[in-house]
């Protein structure tokens, strides 16, 4: 009973946040931001503990699995494209994911982060499950892990199209890199607004992303912590 | 009846999932199921076992609500009470700085490694 209530009223606020979204674009209403603040203020009110309500909402989550794999259709669909553009490819995300790795260590170093929060940041750019597992290898606390990335989620789609238009990228190849490396998933949801091709690329940067970074965690991360000793 | 095909292709697309999950478990590959279950789709597609037509309102319909299914772990932030202190608010700072230099890199790079490329090929 309480899985249906939760799936449904979830369901209900994150139409309407959506609707609410397309009238009045305002990055507030953005709706991985807007839905679980109304949620978790909904919750609070009738003093549902959290964890009721996640357990509540598992197929929800659960979900994410097959919509991972419905991605395998933009990519089979522009295979040529894909073939064509394979060197910009390989050089955007060996670069985005360096810089995504080392920023994250510098500005944490600077900031003078507690090292699990340190260590649990750096993954924190890429596709849940995967960055759980490099926040694993390298001694960070995972479910810290997937916290940053939802963050870093949320903040990539409320700043996408912003950074798009500043600086005045036209091609959907390069928006879509840009999206599916910074903000994996959700950033990939963003390149749909800008047709199929941004949504194929976002959905490659966003699995090879996840798969350079898995080699990161093994070779490069490992010294980088060493450093902080 | 658009609903019911979105429904049964959903359902079908477990398959994969399935497929992925028992791959996964024989040969202890480092990639999570969903990973595995993209590349099982996209080889089924390109070896023409299955139709296009099978999978692709079911597909273009999780692709569009993708954002529904992040919403349980936000909502599960709450349960990180660190998040609610100065590093807390730290952390968001250095998420957000680093999240606009890697998507404001990687686009600058990709487009202007395109526009490269088209120079040269004229």
């Amino acid at each position: 009973m309480i899985f249906l209530f939760v799936t449904v009223v979830t369901y209900v606020l994150y139409r309407f946040t959506k609707a609410l979204n397309n009238k009045v674009s305002f990055p507030v209403f953005h709706p991985l931001l807007f839905t679980p603040t109304l949620l978790i203020g909904l919750i609070a009110l009738f003093r549902i503990p959290a964890n009721d309500y996640l357990e509540g909402a598992k197929v929800l989550t659960h979900m994410l699995g097959p919509a991972t794999i419905a991605f395998a259709i933009p990519i089979y669909k522009n295979l040529d494209l894909l073939k064509k553009y394979s060197a910009i490819i390989a050089v955007s995300i060996t670069a985005g994911s360096l810089i995504a790795v080392f920023t994250s260590f510098g500005l944490s170093l600077l900031l003078h982060l507690d090292r699990s929060f340190l260590v649990s940041v750096l993954p924190r750019s890429i596709t849940t499950p995967i960055a759980m597992e490099v926040s694993r290898e390298i001694g960070g606390l995972p479910t810290l892990t997937t916290v940053f990335v939802i963050i870093t989620g949320i903040v990539g789609g409320m700043i996408g199209p912003s950074v798009i238009k500043k600086f005045a990228i036209q091609s959907p190849v390069a928006k879509g890199l840009a999206l599916g490396m910074s903000a994996h998933g959700v950033g990939t949801n963003k390149a749909m607004e800008y047709g199929e091709q941004a949504t194929t690329f976002s959905t490659l940067a966003m699995i090879l992303a996840a798969s350079i970074t898995l080699v990161w965690g093994k070779f490069l991360i490992p010294s980088l912590v060493g450093l902080i000793a | 009846m658009k609903i019911v095909t979105i429904l049964i292709q959903i359902i079908f697309i477990h398959v994969f999932l399935l497929l992925a999950i028992g791959i996964k478990s024989l040969f202890s590959i480092p990639l999570p199921a969903s990973m595995i279950g993209l590349v099982l789709l996209f080889l089924a597609l390109y070896f023409k076992i299955i139709k296009l037509e099978w999978v692709e309102q079911g597909a273009n319909w999780l692709m569009a609500e993708l954002l529904l299914f992040f919403i349980p772990s936000a909502v599960g932030i709450v349960n990180y009470n660190e998040i609610a202190s100065w590093q807390g608010v730290e952390v968001i700072l250095i998420i957000g700085v680093s999240t606009f230099i890697v998507m404001s890199l990687t686009a600058v790079i990709a487009d202007g490694f395109e526009k490269l490329k088209r120079v040269d090929s004229q």
